[in-house]
Order: structure tokens, then C-alpha cells, then sequence
């Protein structure tokens, strides 16, 4: 396990966040990570799966961040696929 | 007294240039210091200024400026002044002490090296006087903070702050790095005292001084506007440099220096000023919102003088003139979300009176901004304190050092992979500056570099916090207490009965 440090922002929020992440989580994990800092915080949550963008393509969930390609200090965007 | 009229002394008393014999000119002016843009030396003798003043004049005005400043303190010593100052004032005034009253030193180093290495007497006269001035506005600072210990232990950050790695001191450090202590001195004057001074410190020193005067707090008032009478004079040093170089045929060099000092002093003060003025001054002593002032101030008067000069507006304007919609709120709500990560305690400034002046003043502010802070109250109320925290850093900018915002999130920020490593940037010109010089930018490691590359430890947010050197009683909290998440909900019970 290693950890990634992510540069992240959910759609509809203001600011990109620091958001560290373990090689071996999930695409929907990483979703999960970036939205404890914004979900409830500012932004309310949605009855909807959440997505991750990354260089223009929409990440599988099950694929880790490894298998992903994510890098530190990698942007990633989080959505509701509403 | 003297015997004879000032004219007709002035020129030759002050203008002492000679030619070098017994060293080369290249010994005397090191381009890297003085940077000579190849115009040569008997031209520079040609730089004049309009104030034409001599050193006894200058410390019979300063004196009497201080006696007048001194006196107001004096006169309200004893007064409960800034005990009865609203909270929302009291953390404009921690945050600017802590920001501005050592980068004055800074100012200071700027101004001696114009003062040694400007190629003309004259330049280098003035110069003194714009490093004697600077002295000053620091020892003032640290001076009448110093009366407001007792009142408030915070405001030892105005001596301390540029010592700690906050976040928002390294930012204001790399700014004035860049444009003060680390240039040479013919960008010196363009980017420093042109750009700079004539441009964004009337900004921050008209404007805060208005309100100010408007809130009741004399003292900082009467300073602030003390200090801005020997600014508009040193401030001259930056267009007779800019003259010459434009009949040297260095035109776009001299545009290509301010169009990155202007963006540069945009992001600073849309964070410092920004904030001050349309969040935490209280609303029924505001003169002006910060973009009206932007506009009338930097917009106007400023820009006429890019005109004058036959010089451009930076290539940007359009994107910063977009800008004065959105960005000091995404700054504002950044740093009152990470509150303690600063010195003072932000005001959120959105009660019902404050949301509706924002609105008016910026159509559209509550439905981009306001439904973050509906969601945020509805956590004070519900008491969910904690979810009214940042538990992670916000990205900054590589360049300018601030929180990355974004009016669009969704687009990708401005990233640029130099030797393996990744520079995050919040904007085109930010990106654009570093480009330009790459090898002086580049070795510097930002808040969230330090965090990442593990000079912070614990790697965790406490600490980060240690590592910017605020121990629990000097983090920020909220100004009032987070009042006014209730009285937005009793004026929605009010609106419902």
C-alpha cells in the first residue's frame, strides 16, 4: 500500500482539495474520500452514484487508483451521475 | 536658511552623476542588481521626478506627520475604542498587521537597492526617501499593534507572522520576494512602485482607511492614511523608469514587467483586501464593495495611466475583470472554512443585512455562494460544528501560493511536469509568469509540497497547523461565534410568520 496524494474537486464546489488515497482503493473509495470533504459540508448529497473523471475519461468504480493511472498529485473530479 | 531659491540649487545639488575612469561601469551597476536593459548610462541621467525634495524638507514633513499620527494615538489611549470596534474590523486589522507590517521592511530592501544601484543621482535621491519611508511604515506598524497586545495577544503576529510558514505568509512572502527583495532595480520601480504602489496600495490603504474612518477606528484610519502620503510620493520612482525605457525602445519589455506584477498584486489583494472589505468590515460602514473600488481605483484611474504611457492593459484584463465576480468569495469561503489556519478570526459576514447587500452588490452571489453558506449555517444550527471545518488543506497555486478556485470546477487546473515534477497553477497567467522564468520559480515548494514531500510532520492537519506555527489559541474561529447562522433562521421564522 502507498499512498497518493490526489488534487481534487467535486463538481459544483468551489476549491481543489489535498486528498491522500492508497494505491489499492477503489475508484469508488477515491470517490468516497473526496466528497467526506465537501458532501454535507457545502454541498448537499444527491440520491446518485458518484463518478471520478480523470485526463477526460470517466474512471471505472471497481479499477484501483493503480490500474487507474493516478499519480501524486493527480486531478481528479468528482460528479453525480445524475 | 537657505540663500538661495531651491530652483536654483536643486538640479545640481542632486544630480551628482559622473563617468567612471578608475572602474568600469559593469563594477559599479552589476546588471544583475541594476539591469541596465542596455540604455546607456548618460541617458539614465535624464530620469527626473516631479516631488523635488531635499532631505531636511523630508524629516521636517515626516516629523510633523508623525507628531499628527502620534497625537491621535495619544488622544485615544484611554478609550475603549477597540473594545467597542465590531469583530468583523478587529479581524481586518489583525490580518493586515500581520500582512503587511513586515513586508514594509521588505519594501524597504526594494527601495535600497534603487537607492544604490539606479543609474541616475536622481533615481537613487529619491530612492533614499522611499527607504527611510518604508523603515518608517514598519516601526509604525509594529508601534501601534504593539499598543493592542493587552487587548489581543494576535496581534503579535504582526511581528511574527513573516517569521512562521502559514500558508498565507508564504504566499505573501513569495509575492513580495519576487517584486521587492529579490529584483533588480529597474524592475524595481515598475513592478514595486509603479504597479505596486500606484496601483493596488492605494487599494488597500485609501479603502481601509475609509472604512476605517466609517467603522470608528480612528487610530488605524489616520495611520494607514499617514502612510499612503509618503507612498504617493515614492511611488513617482516607477514612471520616469518607465518613460526611459519606452524611448529606449524596451516597450514590451517594460509591459511584460508590469503585466506580471499586476497579476501578481491582484491575487494578494483580492485576498487580503477582498475579504476586509466586503466581508469583514461591518456593512453599514462600507464606502464602497471591493469590486466598485477595483473598478474606479485599478479599472479607471489606473489603467488611464497604462494609456498615457502608450503602454497596453495586461493581456489578461478580460479574464481579471471576470474575476472581480467570484474570486475574493471563493477566497473568502476558503479561508473562513480553514479559520484555523490564520491568525484572526474570519467574520463569515452573511447574515441576513449581509447577504442582501452581496447580492445587490454582486447579482447572482447567492446562487453561487449563498447555498454554500445555507448548507454551512444549517450545520451551526444542527450542531454539526465539525463539518464547518476543512480537514484537509486546500490546493494552492505553485505561482501565486493561494487556494486554487474556480468559477467552473470541472475544468482541469492549469498543470505544468517540469523534471518529473507536477506545478499546479490556478490560472492562465499565473502559469504564464512561471513560464517566463521557470528556473526562479521553480525550486520553491508550496503549503501542500511540504505537506506531500513529508517537511510536515505529522502528516496530518495538526500537524500542518504546528508547522505554520499557530498553537490552539491563535487559530482562528469564527468572528461572532457563528451568531449568525441563528439570526438567519430567526429572520426565516420572522419571514414565515
Amino acid at each position: 500500500m502507498a499512498i497518493v496524494p490526489l488534487q481534487a474537486a467535486f463538481r459544483g464546489d468551489f476549491a481543489m482539495w489535498l486528498v491522500l488515497v492508497e494505491d489499492q482503493d477503489t475508484v469508488e473509495v477515491v470517490a468516497q474520500k473526496v466528497a467526506y470533504h465537501v458532501i454535507h459540508r457545502r454541498l448537499p448529497p444527491q440520491d446518485a452514484p458518484m463518478r471520478v473523471q480523470y485526463s477526460g475519461r470517466v474512471l471505472p468504480t471497481d479499477q484501483t487508483v493503480a490500474q487507474a493511472g493516478l499519480s501524486p498529485m493527480s486531478f481528479v473530479e468528482v460528479f453525480y451521475d445524475a | 536658511m537657505p540663500k538661495l531659491e531651491r530652483s536654483q540649487w536643486y538640479d545640481l545639488c542632486r544630480d551628482m552623476n559622473w563617468s567612471f575612469k578608475y572602474v568600469t561601469e559593469a563594477e559599479v551597476f552589476p546588471e544583475a542588481l541594476s539591469q541596465s536593459h542596455g540604455i546607456p548610462a548618460a541617458a539614465w541621467w535624464k530620469w527626473d521626478e516631479p516631488y523635488k525634495i531635499a532631505y531636511r524638507e523630508y524629516v521636517h514633513n515626516q516629523a510633523k506627520k508623525d507628531s499628527g499620527v502620534y497625537s491621535v494615538r495619544s488622544a485615544i489611549a484611554r478609550s475603549k475604542l477597540f473594545e467597542n470596534l465590531d469583530p468583523g474590523w478587529k479581524a481586518a486589522i489583525i490580518a493586515h498587521y500581520g500582512a503587511i507590517a513586515m513586508p514594509e521592511y521588505l519594501a524597504s530592501f526594494g527601495e535600497a537597492r534603487m537607492g544604490r544601484f539606479g543609474r541616475a543621482a536622481a533615481w537613487r535621491n529619491m530612492a533614499l526617501y522611499g527607504t527611510l519611508d518604508e523603515i518608517r511604515h514598519g516601526q509604525i506598524q509594529f508601534s501601534f499593534s504593539h499598543d493592542l497586545l493587552n487587548k489581543e495577544p494576535r496581534f503579535d503576529w504582526a511581528h511574527k507572522a513573516m517569521h512562521t510558514n502559514e500558508w498565507g505568509v508564504i504566499a505573501i512572502r513569495h509575492f513580495f520576494d519576487d517584486i521587492f527583495t529579490s529584483n533588480d532595480a529597474v524592475s524595481t520601480a515598475i513592478q514595486l512602485t509603479f504597479t505596486v504602489e500606484t496601483g493596488f496600495t492605494n487599494l488597500q490603504f485609501l479603502g481601509m482607511a475609509a472604512d476605517a474612518m466609517e467603522t470608528g477606528d480612528v487610530v488605524f484610519g489616520t495611520l494607514i492614511s499617514s502612510i499612503q502620503t509618503d507612498e504617493a510620493r515614492h511611488a513617482q520612482q516607477g514612471e520616469p523608469t518607465l518613460r526611459l525605457l519606452i524611448q529606449h525602445g524596451k516597450r514590451a519589455e517594460a509591459q511584460r514587467l508590469i503585466d506580471v506584477a499586476f497579476w501578481r498584486a491582484w491575487r494578494i489583494f483580492a485576498l487580503l483586501t477582498g475579504m476586509s472589505m466586503d466581508y469583514y468590515t461591518p456593512v453599514a460602514h462600507r464606502s464602497m464593495s471591493f469590486k466598485e473600488f477595483m473598478l474606479e481605483w485599478i479599472a479607471k484611474q489606473f489603467s488611464d495611466q497604462f494609456r498615457d504611457l502608450g503602454l497596453e492593459r495586461p493581456w489578461y484584463w478580460d479574464l481579471f475583470l471576470q474575476e472581480l465576480d467570484w474570486l475574493h468569495h471563493a477566497f473568502h469561503l476558503g479561508v473562513w472554512f480553514n479559520r484555523r489556519t490564520v491568525w484572526w478570526n474570519p467574520a463569515a459576514g452573511v447574515n441576513v443585512a449581509e447577504r442582501e447587500w452581496l447580492e445587490a452588490k454582486y447579482p447572482g452571489w447567492q446562487d453561487r455562494f449563498g447555498t454554500y453558506w445555507q448548507t454551512i449555517a444549517e450545520n451551526v444550527r444542527q450542531g454539526e460544528i465539525g463539518l464547518t471545518y476543512a480537514e484537509t488543506l486546500l490546493v494552492v497555486c505553485n505561482l501565486c501560493q493561494i487556494p486554487v478556485c474556480s468559477p467552473t470546477i470541472g475544468a482541469p487546473p492549469q498543470m505544468v511536469t517540469r523534471n518529473g515534477r507536477v506545478f499546479t497553477f490556478c490560472s492562465e497567467p499565473c502559469k504564464w509568469i512561471f513560464e517566463q522564468n521557470p528556473a526562479r520559480y521553480a525550486g520553491h515548494l508550496s503549503i501542500v509540497d511540504r505537506f506531500v514531500s513529508g517537511h510536515i510532520q505529522p502528516r496530518n492537519l495538526p500537524g500542518a497547523l504546528a508547522y505554520m506555527g499557530l498553537s490552539p489559541g491563535e487559530q482562528g474561529t469564527d468572528a461572532m461565534n457563528c451568531a449568525w447562522a441563528f439570526e438567519q433562521l430567526q429572520s426565516a421564522v420572522t419571514r414565515a410568520s
